[in-house]
């Protein structure tokens, strides 16, 4: 019990003098859980606003949908009605194909349901805004009118005739903005399409006027509304050729437009949290190593070896959940921005399921022991063994290394000998850099992708949404991952000035200059760098090929060498300021700070 | 005074360090000059200001107040960047603890300064393999400084003092923390140096090592207490001297 105590007044203590570890290992671990859940929870978010969506429209179980028309076709719809697995129907009814113009002259394929004046028990979409169709009046699907900009009280035109839009609405009959239109005209393909809603003689008007094409479609309410499948099975030879939509299948469908998103923020919390680890590992190795210094310290009140390992796991465990509940407490809250990019569904998406929270605590648990196992075993290993004199590491010597670099000017040589000295963390500083090379990459192939626009003929006056949110998600994890491997930088620039003080205080007593130290500090880092930089091209090349769908062309080769030189650039610049500060360290004190 | 003649020269020299109450004068008004070709021993009790004299003289620190020379020219009020470039060319350093650069073999610590100033890699292996020889370590030149004992670290760091054939050798408590085999050792390069008319200041606890110098100056607090030449070179040879023979 008495340890117990110990333990935490030790850790409390250590978080208090180490704040700025602790922020920075906060904040890693918070990025990576958080994107994590996201990347986890979005098909459950996804479905749950599908479900809440059915609930409050009365949202068929089945669509019946067939891509001709004429009287046998509408009697063989309406035959299913009688079918004894159906409890209630709505329809048959008119889908009209047509395009759409706003009045800024955005043009889109719609297609038109004509639905009756009074809904009926089956498919009752949720007017979220102004009222339900009226003659001579239309109503848009929420998504559409959304992307269209357009509002209660525009009006918009179709087939050269104007409409007022007297409602907004939603509906789970179909799919979200722009998958509106579940089969095309004669049973063949549909483009990117809205949807609006007009009665039916609107509707029948609007198709004669024009001769426009039309199929029919009926929703149907089954006995057991799971039994989809089975129902389809039951109705598969029949001569008129119909298509049912289950309410599984289109909630399935709404995930299309997340396809990639999934990937980004997995994919992407799998590197942050590489990122989260390389740098705790490089805090923890700082820590262990003081830690080190202090256990002659520990013992002398009574403290067992492991004592020193029990804080540290301990704090960085503590540390670790903390940051695991902050990021799905984001993840929650983010949710919702990002699991929804159309505005086809209504409702909440869901919070964190159990098993969310399991992948993401074990995330942050792994995080914090994989980084803190290593130098705390050594710390331990070393406490045991001499006390306080305990110099943790032993250099090894690379001759070839040190040959090399003699034929360089005098900062890169310091910087090569520097280098040679820490082959771990020349592995952390690759890492670091391998990753922000991979996340540019990444998002430069993904903004080098031809893409087709929602509009009329592909049009990009109304974005590819998909597109869109993939590039917006894809942004903000590269800033993520960006932002967490130049901390990383920054902490391992530091640490290795730190630990280099020695050797550097006796480089300017043979007469270096402090110009001379800080470049190779900052050389050593460029150097440890440059791998990460090469490798990270044909990595993010590779991570992009195994995850992406379908199609993609690889940007200008000009551009990735781009991406990794501007990186080293970026981390020469930021490696600068730290080494000069080490390099500034009075040599006198620093001499004197190795013999006490 | 003719600056110029004198390897090193301090005057009006004063280091403090602190403020107010806890304020220490490290260096208090020390005047020095130490013509080339001179060894001169300074001793007194710790923490009376030795190291940190030395310090002053090869610009690792900047005193308070007065004026160092070397080479005739004056460094307390050059930039760090000259002071580095001074240090290259005049200056070698010996230290009590060493002070080798650990990840570095024993040529490779010696070839540093030399690489330093500029000198080709070429030049500067050859230097050091002469000067490894010189102190009898050529058989040791592939060491790391962790394979090497105390007196041979010393040596080492002695070689590596004298690469750039500096004007001056700043060495503090160079046997400090040598059994006296070692020490030995180390007082015969000195001895050899110094007939080859190296200028040396040379901070000791060590009689043995002080009665080497030709001139010897007791400080206390901060401040010269005493400024002895010794008979110079001892026709008697040094392990006679130093008692140490037979
Ligand atoms: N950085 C510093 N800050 C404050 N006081 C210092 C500092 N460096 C040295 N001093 C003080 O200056 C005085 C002289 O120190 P110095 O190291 O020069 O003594 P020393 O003669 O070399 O002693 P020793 O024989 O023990 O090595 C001492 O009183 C010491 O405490
Ligand atoms: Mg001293």
């Amino acid at each position: 019990m008495g340890s117990i105590v110990l333990v935490v007044r030790l850790v409390l203590a250590d978080v208090r003098r180490h704040k700025v570890q602790v922020a920075i290992l906060l904040l890693a671990v918070t990025v990576a859980t958080a994107t994590m859940a996201l990347g986890v929870s979005l098909r459950g978010a996804s479905d749950t606003l599908y479900e809440q969506t059915r609930a409050a429209t009365a949202g068929p179980d089945v669509v019946a949908l067939s891509g001709d028309r004429g009287p046998a076709v509408t009697s063989a719809l309406a035959a299913l009605a009688n079918d004894p697995d159906v409890v209630a129907h709505h329809g048959p009814y008119r889908i009209v194909y047509a395009d759409l113009t706003t009045r800024d002259s955005t043009s889109s394929p719609v297609v038109v349901h004509g639905f009756a004046e009074t809904p009926g028990a089956v498919n009752r979409p949720l007017v979220t805004s102004g009222q339900w169709v009226r003659p001579g009046g239309m109503v848009l699907e929420r998504g559409f009118a959304t992307a269209l900009g357009v509002g209660v009280g525009d009006h918009v035109t179709i087939a050269s005739r104007s409409y007022p839009v007297v409602g907004i609405a939603v509906t789970a009959a179909t799919s979200i903005y722009p998958w509106a239109a579940q089969i095309g005209p004669g049973g063949g393909p549909s483009d990117y399409s809205g949807l609006a809603w007009m009665t039916r003689s609107d509707a029948r008007t609007l198709a004669s006027s024009h001769d426009l094409p039309v199929t029919l479609a009926m929703d149907l309410k089954l006995r057991d509304p799971a039994a989809t499948e089975a129902f389809r099975e039951g109705h598969r030879v029949s001569i008129i050729r119909i298509n049912f939509h289950s309410w599984q299948f289109t909630a399935v469908q709404d995930m299309v437009i997340l396809r990639d998103s999934q990937p980004i923020l997995v994919v992407g919390s799998w590197l942050l949290s590489f990122l989260a680890s390389t740098g705790v590992t490089a805090l923890a190795v700082g820590r262990a190593a003081e830690q080190t210094r202090r256990a002659g310290l520990l013992k002398a009140v009574g403290a067992a070896p492991g004592l020193i390992a029990t804080v540290l796991l301990t704090e960085y465990l503590a540390l670790a959940l903390v940051g695991d509940a902050l990021g799905l407490v984001i993840a929650r809250l983010t949710v919702p921005a990002i699991a929804s990019p159309t505005a086809s569904r209504i409702g909440d998406a869901a919070g964190l399921t159990g098993a969310t929270v399991a992948t993401a605590t074990v995330l942050a648990v792994a995080v914090a022991v994989l980084s803190t196992l290593r130098p705390t075993l050594r710390a331990m290993r070393t406490a045991t063994v001499t006390a306080q004199s305990a110099t943790a590491y032993q250099p090894r010597h690379r001759p070839w290394l040190t040959a090399l670099s003699a034929l360089l000017p005098t900062p890169l040589l310091l910087g090569v000998r520097l280098t040679a000295r820490r082959p771990g963390r020349v592995v952390l500083q690759a890492c670091s850099t391998a990753t922000i090379v991979i996340a540019i990459v990444a998002l430069l192939i993904r903004f080098a992708q031809p893409e087709r626009g929602y509009g009329l003929d592909g049009s990009a006056a109304l974005p590819n949404l998909r597109g869109e949110h993939d590039r917006q998600l894809m942004l903000a994890v590269a800033i993520l991952l960006i932002a967490l491997a130049l901390v990383n930088t920054i902490t391992l620039t530091w640490t290795t000035a730190i630990e280099a003080r020695p050797s550097m205080a006796i480089a300017r007593t043979l007469g270096a200059t402090p110009g001379q130290i800080s470049a190779g500090l900052s050389t050593a880092q460029l150097l440890s760098s440059l791998p990460g930089a090469i490798l990270g091209i044909p990595l993010g090349l590779g991570l992009f090929s195994i995850f992406a769908l379908g199609n993609w062309t690889v940007p200008p080769f000009s551009w990735l060498l781009g991406a990794a030189l501007a990186t080293l650039l970026a981390t020469a610049a930021l490696t600068a300021l730290p080494a000069r500060l080490a390099a500034r360290q009075p040599v006198a004190q620093a001499l004197s700070a190795e013999t006490a | 005074m003719n600056v110029s003649s004198a390897a090193v020269q301090a005057c009006g020299l004063v280091k403090t360090h602190g403020q107010g109450q806890s304020r220490v004068h490290a260096v208090d008004e020390v005047d020095l000059e130490v013509p080339q070709g001179q060894m001169l021993a300074v001793m007194g009790p710790s923490g009376c200001g030795k190291s940190t004299l030395l310090h002053l003289l090869g610009g690792l620190e900047r005193p308070t107040d007065g004026e160092v020379w070397v080479a005739g020219r004056r460094i307390d009020t050059l930039s760090e960047r000259a002071l580095a470039r001074m240090r290259r060319r005049s200056v070698g350093f010996v230290f009590q603890a060493f002070h080798l650069v650990e990840e570095l073999s024993a040529a490779e610590n010696v070839e540093l300064p030399a690489l330093l100033a500029g000198r080709s890699r070429r030049q500067a292996r050859r230097r050091a393999s002469l000067l490894l020889d010189r102190v009898g370590l050529a058989a040791r030149a592939r060491h790391l400084p962790s394979q090497l004992s105390g007196g041979q670290r010393q040596r080492v760091a002695i070689a590596r003092a004298l690469v750039n054939d500096p004007l001056v050798v700043l060495a503090d408590e160079p046997t400090g923390n040598l059994d006296t085999a070692a020490t030995l050792e180390v007082l015969r390069i000195f001895e050899e140096l110094r007939s080859a008319g190296q200028t040396f200041v040379i901070v000791t606890h060590d009689e043995r090592v002080a009665a080497t110098a030709d001139r010897l100056v007791s400080m206390r607090d901060g401040m010269f207490v005493d400024d002895t030449r010794l008979a110079g070179s001892h026709p008697r040879g040094l392990g006679g001297l130093i008692g140490l023979e037979g």
